[in-house]
């Protein structure tokens, strides 16, 4: 049986022909919800895959274009994030240890937040304490605005005063120096200081002479310097009596444990020397200020 | 000649649907299809097609809810396809055979349009099936009439008739 020819089948062809032109003047009419006649609806379902296709090799071209450019910026903003975070780690180190003298420093002046003008800070570089004669050096110098006498303060109290000046460095005798000595004022309990003299024992601690025995002196009476011997202001800690005891003269042997252990603190603050006209009124530090 | 039997049909199919639709007639006969099954007979089915496209598009300007314009146009030109085939390939001489037909025809169409109104609508409105029986009925009677009403030699009746007066 042979298979009808196109003639045969023109009936059907019109057929087809006719129907589609009326499905197509209906889809035309018909509106759906969305606002689109079925038409367009049908036309954009046909030609989606070629849009979706257009698209994606569209932004797939913007995409590699996109990497190849932005790598290379990737790279030198990576280069300079990587020495920009270096410099931020050595500025976080850097306010740390900022944050550390802070402390230390509220921690010395106690309810006075900032520290008397004039004052330096400077780190205690070395101790030599294996003579008679104790001494530290400081990092800091007369370029940095230190002074001879200037008055070396550590965290827990006085330490000593400034003997040497150079450039750079300076020279600090310390309270447990064998020529050192400082005038305090020995509290007991609630009553007021006794004036007396406290001295370096060139072995590492400090003692206090002269104080008559008919005092009362005991274990943990608190010693702040006086302020009247010329070198240092008053009211800096000095120590606490450690031990008391009565030789064969009329005056307490006492030794003093020193309030600032030259060899436990690393960040020191030097005072401007004591002027004359303070000397006389034995003013303290807070009083100068 | 047929165009003008076409134009002519169609025009008596859109007085008839009218006149009973002011009669309030409840399932009127399917003129327009009786239009394009005239066309379909001897298995012409371009002739029919050609037909049921202006008999469709009158429907549906005329009488189709919703102006759908080719709503009708696409269920005719398919009725008169399927007409003019089984026409071509089947001998239907009788006018009960014709009227089989023709009730068939009703029930393929309204198949037809209920499919086209849901595919493009999304709403599923089938005909009410006592309403679409009565349409059926009364087309195919109408249509087996016609059919029957055609058959008869009218000329030859009247050449008779005039024969017998004069002699």
């Amino acid at each position: 049986m042979a298979a009808p020819t196109l003639a045969e089948r023109r009936p059907e062809i019109f057929l087809a022909v006719l129907l589609s032109l009326c499905l197509v003047t209906l889809s035309l009419q018909v509106r759906r919800p969305g606002g689109r006649t079925v038409g367009e609806g049908w036309l954009l379902t046909a030609v989606s895959p070629f849009v979706d296709l257009v698209t994606s090799v569209r932004s797939g071209i913007h995409e590699v274009g996109t990497w190849a450019m932005s790598r290379r910026a990737l790279r030198v903003e990576n280069r300079a994030l990587t020495a920009e975070v270096a410099a931020l780690h050595g500025e976080l180190l850097r306010l740390r240890d900022a944050e550390e003298d802070k402390r230390r420093l509220l921690e010395l002046f106690g309810a006075q937040p900032s520290p008397p003008p004039g004052t330096i800070p400077a780190r205690l570089i070395a101790v030599e304490s294996s003579g008679p004669f104790h001494t530290a050096l400081l990092d800091r110098g007369a370029s940095d605005g230190l002074h001879l006498d200037g008055v070396v303060l550590a965290r827990g109290g006085l330490l000593g005063r400034v003997i040497a000046l150079g450039p750079r460095t300076a020279r600090v005798q310390l309270l447990s120096d064998s020529t050192a000595a400082v005038g305090v004022l020995l509290t007991h309990g609630t009553r007021g200081g006794r004036m007396a003299v406290a001295k370096g024992d060139g072995k590492g601690s400090v003692s206090v002479e002269y104080v008559p025995a008919i005092e009362p002196v005991e274990p943990n009476d608190t010693l702040v310097s006086s302020g009247t011997d010329g070198v240092y202001p008053g009211g800096l800690p000095v120590g606490r009596v450690a031990s008391v005891r009565r030789n064969k003269t009329l005056f307490w042997e006492i030794q003093v444990s020193a309030a600032a252990d030259p060899h436990g603190e690393s960040l020191v603050f030097v005072l401007p020397p004591v002027r004359k006209s303070d000397v006389t009124s034995g003013s303290s530090v807070a009083e100068r200020h | 000649m047929k165009p003008l039997r076409v134009a002519v049909g169609l025009s008596l199919a859109v007085l008839a649907t009218l006149a009973l639709g002011a009669l309030n007639m409840p399932a009127p006969p399917d003129f327009f299809l009786l239009v394009v099954a005239d066309m379909a007979r001897g298995g012409a089915a371009v002739p029919a097609m050609l037909a049921g496209l202006p008999a469709g598009l009158l429907q549906d300007g005329l009488f189709a809810p919703g102006r759908l314009l080719g709503l009708h146009a696409f269920s005719k030109i398919l009725i008169g396809y399927l007409l003019a085939t089984v026409g071509a390939r089947t001998v239907v001489e009788k006018p009960v055979a014709v009227g089989g037909l023709l009730m068939g025809a009703v029930l393929v169409e309204a198949a037809t349009l209920t499919f086209l109104i849901w595919v493009l609508t999304g709403d599923f409105l089938p005909p009410a099936p006592w309403l679409l029986a009565a349409r059926a009925a009364t087309t195919g009677l109408l249509g087996g009439l016609l059919y029957a009403a055609s058959r008869v030699p009218w000329k030859q009746r009247r050449e008779a008739r005039r024969r017998v007066r004069l002699n």
